[in-house]
C-alpha cells in the first residue's frame, strides 16, 4: 500500500520519464540509422502499400559507389516536414501528383517520367513491395538530389525499374 | 521497577542508515549505467530492418531502469539522506523530557522536502502533549512500554521505558 502511494505521489515523474526516453531513443537512433546526403539515396513513394524495410534491404545488397545507405520512405513519414521530399533522389508517384510537383522532379530520361506501374495492365516493377493504386505510376529523380551528378541517383533509379 | 533509556537513534543504527543509503545509491548507477550502455549497444546494432524493434527495445529498457531510479533515488537514496540528517539532528539537539504513557496515532505527515512522521501524544501531568516521531520508528516506539519520551525540536529523540 505504502509503495502504491509512493509510485502515486510520482506519477508524473515516471510520465515525464517515459516521454524523455521515447524522445532521447527515437533521436539516437535517427542519428545512428542515418548519414549525410551524400552518402545515401533517399527514395519517397507516394503508393497506398510499401513494404519499405523489405525495399531498403533489397536495394542495401548492392549499393552504388559512394553510398553507404538508401532511405525508402512513404510520403505519410514527412507530413510534417515536407522539405525532405523536396530533397529526395528518387520518387514514385501517381501521375496525378506530377503537375503538383512540377520543379521538383527530373525524368529519369527524356521527357516524361520513367512508368513503373500500368493500372490497366496490372503491370509494373518493385511489385514485391509496392501496392499501387487504381492509378498509372512513374518514376523520376528529385530535382535537388545530391546525387545527380555522380550518377548514383539514375544508377538507383535503374536498379528499381529491373526489380 | 528501573528505568531505561531507549533512543530512536543510535550510532550504530546511522551507521546502518549510511551504509544502505551507499549500497542503494552504487545498485542505481550501475543499473543506470548499465541500462544506457545495452541501449547505446542496441542502438549501435540498429539497421533498417531492425531499427523499429531495437529502438522500442531501448526505449522499454531505459523507461522501465529509469522508473526504478527515480523511485529508489527518492524513496530510498533521498528519503535514506534525510532520515540520517533527522537522526543526526536528534542526536546532537538538546532534548526536553515529557513524562507519561504515549499513543501513536495513524496520522501520517509529510514534512515537505523532508521526512514522514507519525504524530505521538503524551499524556503528561500538564495535558496531552503532541509530539513527532519519524514514520520508520513509529511501530518501535508503540511496541516500548514507555513512560516519557525525550523531545528535540518537537521529534521524539528517546523513550524512557520501564525493564
Amino acid at each position: 500500500m505504502k509503495t502504491l502511494k509512493n509510485i502515486l505521489s510520482q506519477l508524473h515523474s515516471f510520465a515525464l520519464w517515459a516521454l524523455a526516453s521515447v524522445l532521447l531513443w527515437g533521436w539516437i537512433f535517427g542519428l545512428a540509422t542515418d548519414t549525410t546526403p551524400d552518402k545515401k539515396i533517399m527514395i519517397f513513394c507516394h503508393v497506398p502499400e510499401l513494404r519499405d524495410v523489405e525495399l531498403t534491404m533489397a536495394l542495401e545488397e548492392d549499393l552504388p559507389e559512394g553510398i553507404k545507405m538508401v532511405q525508402v520512405h512513404p510520403f505519410d513519414y514527412v507530413m510534417f516536414d515536407t522539405v525532405s521530399i523536396t530533397r529526395a533522389d528518387i520518387l514514385i508517384v501517381p501521375a496525378i501528383d506530377v503537375p503538383e510537383l512540377g520543379d521538383e522532379i527530373v525524368p529519369l530520361e527524356g521527357e516524361e517520367g520513367a512508368q513503373v506501374y500500368d493500372p490497366d495492365t496490372g503491370e509494373g516493377v518493385l511489385l514485391d513491395y509496392i501496392t499501387y493504386g487504381e492509378e498509372d505510376y512513374y518514376l523520376f529523380l528529385g530535382a535537388n538530389s545530391a546525387h545527380l551528378e555522380d550518377g548514383a541517383a539514375a544508377e538507383m533509379a535503374k536498379q528499381l525499374l529491373g526489380m | 521497577m528501573s528505568q531505561n533509556v531507549v533512543e530512536m537513534y543510535t550510532e550504530e543504527d546511522i551507521a546502518l542508515l549510511e551504509r544502505r543509503v551507499k549500497r542503494r545509491l552504487a545498485a542505481l548507477v550501475v543499473l543506470g549505467a548499465a541500462a544506457f550502455a545495452v541501449c547505446v549497444a542496441l542502438a549501435l546494432l540498429a539497421n533498417a530492418r531492425n531499427a523499429g524493434r531495437l529502438e522500442l527495445t531501448a526505449v522499454i529498457i531505459s523507461t522501465v531502469a529509469g522508473w526504478v531510479c527515480i523511485y529508489g533515488g527518492i524513496f530510498g537514496v533521498s528519503a535514506g539522506k534525510k532520515e540520517i540528517g533527522h537522526a543526526n539532528m536528534l542526536r546532537a539537539e538538546p532534548r526536553e523530557r515529557i513524562g507519561g504513557p504515549v499513543t501513536v496515532t495513524d496520522e501520517r505527515l509529510r514534512i515537505r522536502g523532508s521526512i514522514t512522521v507519525r504524530r505521538v501524544e503524551v499524556a503528561s501531568e500538564t495535558g496531552v502533549q503532541k509530539v513527532l516521531v519519524h514514520e520508520n520508528r513509529a511501530e518501535r516506539l508503540a511496541e516500548l512500554p514507555v513512560t516519557a519520551v525525550y523531545v528535540a525540536h518537537g521529534y521524539v529523540a528517546a523513550a524512557e521505558v520501564e525493564r
